[in-house]
């Protein structure tokens, strides 16, 4: 059996699965320390009686602490930057583009080396010995610990950040290094970027970890733990104290990825309801269509990929208008249970004219006596719409699917959809991001530029499929399971044809003896 | 406008997206180089190019490449200066003031960064008044101005000239050595009179790709309430007739590497699934768009898609599956529609078998 428990910025929703089979369900408040709302979560599941302790063979976490921590600039460490591009960038050092705020908690500790590759393999600059010896000695000197390093094109050439990442750890050997090629993708900027907020949270990761871990143990489960990345994937607990920005915005995915197990469809449209939005998905072959903007993490560019979500003004506790023509964006949001009309207050809210048109039974009815039947049906008809319409937006061109409705407001929708071929709501819905949590794999990628005029398309593929796959048996991985799920290969214009960005993710089956909790 | 300031930087770059037409690449990094050039050597003057001398003495400076290989060789801060001094150098004359390239893109910043500087002026004006895939297409080129002698500096301080017979072998041979020097080089070239810059360059282009880009930043929201004021801002300018042609989503995109270019087709349907399909020729840039069978807008007139929530113009490299967009459609300036323009923008001169016809005529 194992444990799923989805940390949200609202609530935090727990699930025992086994197998495929829900054992017991919970949804509660998030605690302003996080911690005690998983051990509020786990006591009721496990006093629920579905499963003992020594049942549960693993347990997933998805949290949002790490996002949170960047957007709002709490538990940054300071960072030392290390950047091997020169002479290429002069005057154009790192965090550039950051917003003060941000680059004022990370502190001002930036290197420039000679070094790094261009996109061809021949060097940018010979590394030079005595900027490394300089840069080591003006750390020593300010007692800086936290290093994050990017070397240009490292994705294809990571030995000037290997290199200087070793020397440093030889002289200071509690330092906490980011090297940023294990960030994967193409674009230096971006790349380093991530590295250094990862290296920022490094301190705060080993402190979640610990107290996740605390959490299960002071609960008897000594199984192995592992988190939810921004892909839908797991990593070891372990491996988030080295990698903690790779949590980044995993909720939405969690939630896709719930209602495809509770469905077992590998392609539909999610729409996910709560109190203020509709959240509007793909699923494709089973996982979260992604997004292809730039994506800011508290107003930093990364190269991320996230999944592509539409956010609607539509939720429980969405404004109606008199007429019933308009309902949202506006929403009372988590006091609905006091400014509902059924609740009491005197806010016309979405909940109400679910109420009203008999669809739920919630609160008190007599309140909605004012109500007019017009405005409830011209409300509902609005809130149909207003579904429809986005979900054609988000629907890949000229083909029937099927929609699955998840959330705690997907009571809303109470008659069919126009744009869904089927309409599926399947039972424990409202947890959907638990499961989603509970049921992922490992996964890992890789990314190089490569000329399949000088390597075959196969070849290539290979190279760097062996790469992500390495990394996805660090995260966790059984071997023999990991696979390749996507390759994505961009043509590079103005080069050599045949010039490629070549990208591989793999994902594969947890393995048996998990590096979580033992330790 | 008589300086660019800190405050133009993400309007220019925003609006630059825009006449880019789906080419140009991504303008950010060139506008974090301007923004620390004119922090450090304060803003720069520009001048429209009916204010120049006749006998002044003008070159134009960009940056020649590969896009997605500057996502790791970065540029700097002196890069463009320093490669106006070698050209200076080498033509054995001062520059009065440069101009750009192409205002569709990242070379819309560049100049900026070499005028901040030398301290010497800008020039309101350009060499396509949008992106186009190749240097004979230029304006300048068009007028009969040589782009030789040139000068390209790589990012460690190499410097080579250029001295050739026409823009056709000039631009073949600059592109490989922007390969062999790391997919990446600035390059000065056209030297040029006042005179003629003044018969070459599409002016006014530098002030109002600032102002597009404020009327883009100002309208932010969903793409269909961004047509009447890009019609107010478009019409009285050179450019004209601006129309909202299509707006659904992407449902296919192939490109592939055809001699450097990324060349293919997108395709797009209306969100309900009514109505003809719309597709859009790609060569770098959008150069044709197609309802059905009916040629809704094609090269040398502009074809830009915007994000369809924002209004966000979207470059093709990022054009994707599912992406859900609104496409506009906008004249191009009289320059481009002379006979000696159309040989060499002609929708014919991409390889498609069709006449041009200007977009207010369709």
């Amino acid at each position: 059996m194992r444990i799923g428990i989805d940390v949200g910025g609202t609530h935090t929703d727990a699930v025992i699965l086994d197998g495929d089979t829900v054992i017991s369900t919970t949804k509660a408040l998030t605690s302003a320390d996080v911690v005690s709302g998983i051990t509020d979560a786990l006591d009721t599941l496990l006093k629920d009686g579905g499963a003992t302790q020594d049942k549960i063979k693993t347990v997933m976490i998805g949290t949002t602490q790490f996002t949170n921590a960047i957007v709002q600039r709490k538990e940054l460490a300071p960072v030392a930057i290390v950047r091997i591009a020169l002479p290429s960038g002069r005057g154009m050092p790192p965090m550039v583009d950051w917003p003060d705020d941000i680059r004022s908690a990370m502190g001002d500790h930036v290197y420039l080396l000679h070094g790094g590759y261009l996109y061809d393999g021949y060097p940018v600059a010979d590394m030079r010995d005595e900027e490394v010896e300089a840069l080591i000695k003006d750390l020593l000197r300010k007692k800086i610990k936290n290093i994050a390093i990017a070397s240009a094109f490292s994705p294809m050439n990571a030995e000037p950040e290997k290199i200087v990442g070793q020397k440093i750890k030889a002289a200071i050997p509690d330092a906490n290094i980011t090297l940023s090629h294990n960030f994967g993708r193409l674009g230096l900027m971006e790349r380093e970027n991530a590295a250094i907020m990862n290296t920022a949270l490094l301190p705060f990761a080993d402190k979640v970890v610990n107290s996740f871990l605390g959490a299960l143990s002071n609960r008897g489960l000594t199984c192995p733990a592992f988190i939810s990345q921004n892909d839908g994937t797991l990593m070891s607990a372990d491996f988030v104290r080295a990698y903690p920005a790779l949590t980044f915005a995993s909720g939405p995915t969690n939630s896709l990825r719930g209602a495809y197990k509770l469905t077992g469809l590998k392609d539909a449209i999610v729409v996910d309801i709560g109190g203020t939005t509709s959240d509007i998905g793909v699923l494709q072959g089973g996982f979260p269509r992604e997004s292809n903007v730039v994506i800011e993490i508290g107003g930093v560019r990364t190269n991320f990929r996230m999944p592509d979500i539409t956010a609607v003004g539509l939720g429980g506790g969405s404004l109606v208008t008199k007429s019933g023509e308009s309902v949202g964006p506006l929403s009372v949001g988590h006091k609905l249970v006091t400014e509902g009309l059924v609740f009491g207050g005197d806010t016309l809210t979405a909940t109400d004219v679910l109420v009203a048109s008999g669809g739920a039974d919630i609160g008190d009815p007599s309140k909605l006596e004012g109500v007019p039947k017009e405005t409830v049906t011209a409300a509902t008809k609005t809130i149909h719409h207003i579904l429809d319409q986005n979900i054609e937006m988000m629907k890949p061109g000229g083909k029937d699917m099927p929609v699955i409705l998840v959330g705690g407001g997907a009571v809303l929708v109470t008659q069919g959809l126009k744009a869904a071929s089927k309409l599926h709501r399947p039972e424990n819905a409202w947890v959907a991001n638990a499961i989603g949590a509970a049921i992922a794999q490992i996964g890992a990628e890789s990314e190089r530029m490569i000329s399949y005029r000088e390597t075959s398309r196969e070849e290539a593929i290979q190279v760097v499929t062996r790469a992500a796959t390495q990394r996805a048996i660090q995260a966790g991985a059984e071997a023999s399971t990991v696979q390749a799920v996507d390759i994505e290969e961009t043509a590079i214009p103005y080069m050599d044809e045949g010039a490629t960005r070549l990208r591989v993710k793999v994902i594969g089956d947890l393995a048996a003896q998990g590096s979580g909790a033992a330790s | 406008m008589k300086t660019i300031g800190l405050e133009h930087l993400d309007d220019l770059a925003l609006g630059s997206v825009f006449l880019a037409t789906g080419g140009g690449g991504d303008p950010h990094v060139p506008k974090l180089i301007a923004r620390e050039a004119i922090k450090k050597y304060g803003p720069v003057t520009v001048i429209h190019p009916d204010e120049i001398d006749d006998d002044a003495f003008v070159g134009t400076v960009g940056s020649v490449g590969a896009p997605t290989v500057s996502l790791e060789l970065l540029p700097s801060i002196d890069d463009a200066s320093k490669t106006l001094d070698s050209f200076e150098k080498y033509v054995g004359r001062k520059i009065d003031a440069v101009a750009s390239f192409e205002i569709g893109g990242g070379n819309s910043l560049i100049p900026l960064v070499a005028a901040a500087g030398k301290g010497i002026p800008v020039i309101d004006g350009d060499g396509m008044g949008r992106a186009l895939p190749e240097a004979q297409m230029m304006s300048y080129a068009i007028a009969g101005v040589k782009p030789t002698p040139a000068v390209a500096y790589d990012y460690s301080g190499n410097t080579a000239v250029f001295d050739v017979a026409t823009t056709e072998v000039y631009e073949r041979h600059i592109r490989s050595y922007s390969m062999a020097a790391g997919g990446m080089i600035t390059a000065a070239e056209h030297p040029m009179t006042g005179a003629e810059l003044k018969r070459s360059v599409i002016p006014g282009t530098l002030s109002f790709s600032v102002e597009l880009g404020r009327v883009l930043r100002e309208n932010r929201g969903q793409a269909g309430k961004l047509l009447k004021p890009l019609q107010e801002i478009f019409e009285p300018s050179i450019y004209g007739e601006c129309r909202l042609i299509f707006t659904g989503k992407v449902i296919d995109k192939a490109t592939r590497i055809i001699g450097g270019y990324d060349v293919g087709e997108a395709t797009l349907e209306a969100f309900d699934g009514q109505g003809p399909n719309l597709t859009v020729n790609i060569k770098n840039e959008y150069l044709l768009a197609k309802l059905g069978d009916k040629t809704a807008a094609s090269v040398p007139d502009l074809i830009t898609i915007v994000d369809f929530e924002t209004g966000t113009p979207i470059n093709a490299e990022r054009l994707r599956y599912g992406q859900r967009v609104s496409v506009f459609a906008t004249g191009c300036p009289e320059f481009y529609r002379s006979e000696a323009a159309l040989k060499v923008v002609a929708p014919r001169c991409f390889g498609f078998d069709i006449d041009y016809i200007p977009l207010e005529e369709l």
